[in-house]
């Protein structure tokens, strides 16, 4: 056997592809050390060192541009789709932590491990995204799961956080096992876990067509599609998201989400070529399913953090919308709408937090009413986070749902168009709900005094509001930005 | 392959199979757990018969020495466990047995259609220093990116785990008399 050669200078660019990365996981081991001497009362300083660490690794992103550097033998690589779901992660990372600061002081979750955990998680989430190897994306999605599973049931005293962990865990557990199937099968059919290596023999329709490989891509969208909570693989969500800490359940409904549709983007962008005339079949299905069970079911909750986890699942179902038609049009609606997304549910989820007094029972719709006049900023943003996931104009939501649709019927999906308007149409009914229940419904008893909000909350709230609106508007530079990650994929 | 080496394999697999079955039949969990020891010491096998040495080792070392026995452990415990019926209950058998059915299904007939190529005269070598040259060259990253995901993992066991810090101290830990 003959040594493999690796010199310092490739080892250099590998590092630094992947410097994002290490930053964050360095900020995350920096915590836990900072956490050890801190006392007590000086844990808001934790925070207050991650989102340092975040953004530099932000700025790190934006400085390494769009170009493509790939390393450790192609493992990972850095290029425009990369940076674009590093930006959102990254982005929903730090918005989450600017509303950790006020939480974690009335929930009790300011640890350290609470932020390294975090952090770890992130990193497992950039990693998923830029992975190139079948491998790096099965370990960065382990990466992203096993903190978050310990992050819902971070409140170990609430039945509904234990009960949601749990279930997120076994079930998950599931999932990693059918990915690691499925890319056990693709091996055995290809020889390699790498995709640029897949991709060229897939044209061999011999492959396409062999049962092997079908069934290890049957087994890798299930894995993703419990991931992203695709119906029939759903059943985790209300749960987990449910008992999460809110601060978590908006961190796991737009970074995770984001993170694990990079990969499936990345992957489905790449081999869709040669396996487009079995796989748009089954996507179609999946994304109807989801769309209209998850509306559905969104229809009767009372609870508004449950409403927002049927909600969440009913917008994974419109971004794989994009991703049937499986080119650049597509591809790029999809980006484009998680970035948003992710910002409109992460503002949300803020607002709601803000209102609910506690966990649990804090949540109940009821508690909204009479909300509206007496508090007109918290109430008016809460309608604009609304009204953007109902996908009504000037918002980024109609902009968003409008490419997805408009790259649907320009493939001559006509049918999945009509469905995704539909469902969008009784969408709006359970948004608009929580509207009417603040503004027009009289409060029984007391109007709920919320949380007055620190700066940092205020300043997260503040971005994702502007953010919504500024992409309502004047989408172009962002959706410019999509079409040429997309693009840098398939040259 | 004929003659004995085929008798061999088939013993192998009947017993990872058997064992395996009889995890998810036997009421009482530890005896599912003994049967899942001679589960995973079939699958060990399995690797040596496939000539993957260092793949036989870990799995002797991690599956039945390390996982094995935590379960045990944990199973003798916690105290309540040990009641057939909390231990190892069984429900939704019908839907579960259809799902299980449809997905054999899918896996056998995907097992027998398939045209495996076949390498003929290959001759077997040690593989345990080439894995460990591919892990620090070719597999640096996806190595390393594993430290990552252990640390989490010890991170959020210690966490979920230990109990509630505040003032309490140790306070479910017994003095000892």
């Amino acid at each position: 056997m003959t040594p493999i050669a690796i010199d310092a200078s490739a080892m250099m660019q590998g590092l630094y592809c992947i410097l994002p990365e290490i930053l964050i996981v360095a900020t995350a081991l920096f915590v836990l050390f900072v956490d050890l001497i801190l006392p007590e009362e000086n844990r808001r300083i934790l925070c207050g060192v991650s989102i340092i660490g975040v953004a530099l690794s932000l700025f790190t992103v934006f400085a390494m541009g769009p170009g493509k550097i790939s390393g450790f033998s192609g493992a990972v690589v850095h290029d425009g789709l990369g940076a674009f779901f590093e930006i959102v992660i990254l982005s929903a990372c730090a918005l989450t932590l600017l509303m950790a600061t006020g939480y974690s002081e009335w929930e009790g979750t300011h640890k350290g491990e609470f932020y390294s955990l975090l952090l770890l998680s992130t990193s497992g989430m950039m990693f998923m995204a830029k992975g190139t190897d079948l491998m790096t994306i099965f370990l960065g999605l382990e990466t992203l799961s096993i903190p978050i599973y310990v992050l819902v049931g971070f409140h170990r005293h609430r039945m509904s956080s234990v009960e949601g962990a749990l279930k997120y865990f076994l079930l998950g557990a599931f999932a990693s096992g059918f990915l690691l199937y499925g890319i056990a099968l693709m091996y055995a059919a290809t020889g390699t876990t790498k995709i640029a290596q897949m991709v060229p023999m897939l044209y061999d329709a011999r492959l396409a067509a062999s049962p092997v490989f079908l069934a290890g891509v049957g087994l890798l969208l299930v894995g993703f599609a419990f991931k992203v909570s695709l119906v029939p693989f759903h059943m985790w969500t209300p749960d987990a998201y449910e008992g999460a800490p809110t601060v978590v359940t908006a961190f796991m409904s737009a970074a995770v989400k984001a993170a694990a549709f990079a990969a499936l983007i990345r992957v489905l962008l790449l081999t869709l070529g040669g396996l487009q005339p079995v796989l748009w079949k089954v996507l179609w299905v999946l994304s109807v399913l989801t769309m209209t069970v998850g509306n559905l079911s969104a229809l009767v909750q009372n609870n508004v953090k449950r409403m927002l986890a049927y909600s969440s699942i009913a917008h994974a179902g419109y971004i794989l919308v994009g991703m049937v038609s499986g080119d650049v049009l597509g591809g790029q609606a999809s980006l484009f709408y998680l970035l948003v997304y992710a910002f409109m549910n992460i503002g949300a989820f803020g607002v709601v937090m803000l209102i609910a007094q506690k966990e649990d029972e804090g949540y109940d719709i009821d508690n909204l009413a009479g909300i509206g006049f007496k508090y007109p900023a918290l109430a008016g943003l809460l309608t604009l986070f609304l009204v953007s996931l109902g996908g009504i104009p000037p918002t980024a939501g109609f902009v968003g749902k409008f490419y997805l649709f408009s790259a649907a019927i320009k493939h001559g999906y006509i049918w999945l168009a009509v469905i995704g308007v539909l469902n969008s149409a009784a969408s709006i009914y359970y948004y608009l709900r929580i509207v009417v229940y603040m503004y027009f419904l009289p409060a029984k008893g007391e109007v709920p005094v919320p949380r007055p909000p620190r700066i940092a909350f205020s300043l997260a709230l503040c971005a994702s509001a502007s953010v919504v609106l500024v992409l309502g508007i004047v989408p172009s530079s962002v959706l410019e930005f999509a079409e040429r990650s997309v693009l840098s994929l398939l040259m | 392959m004929t003659g004995p080496a085929n008798l061999i394999f088939y013993a192998l697999a009947a017993l990872t199979v058997g064992s395996a079955v009889l995890v998810a039949v036997l009421p009482n969990i530890v005896y599912a757990a003994v049967a899942l020891l001679f589960s995973f010491a079939g699958v060990a096998g399995l690797y040596v018969f496939l000539s993957a040495d260092f793949l036989a080792a870990t799995q002797v070392l991690v599956y039945v020495g390390g996982i094995l026995i935590l379960i045990l452990f944990a199973v003798f415990l916690s105290n309540r466990i040990s009641d057939v019926k909390i231990s190892n209950p069984a429900r939704f058998q019908w839907q579960a047995a259809l799902l299980c059915l449809a997905l054999f299904g899918v896996l056998s007939t995907t097992a027998v259609r398939t045209v495996f190529p076949l390498k003929h005269g290959l001759t077997y070598q040690p593989t345990t220093a080439e894995i460990g040259e591919l892990l620090m060259t070719r597999y640096l990253l996806p190595f390393e990116a594993a430290s990552v995901l252990l640390l989490a993992a010890l991170i959020g066991a210690a966490l979920l785990s230990r109990p509630d810090g505040k003032g309490k101290g140790s306070a479910d830990m017994e003095e000892p008399k």
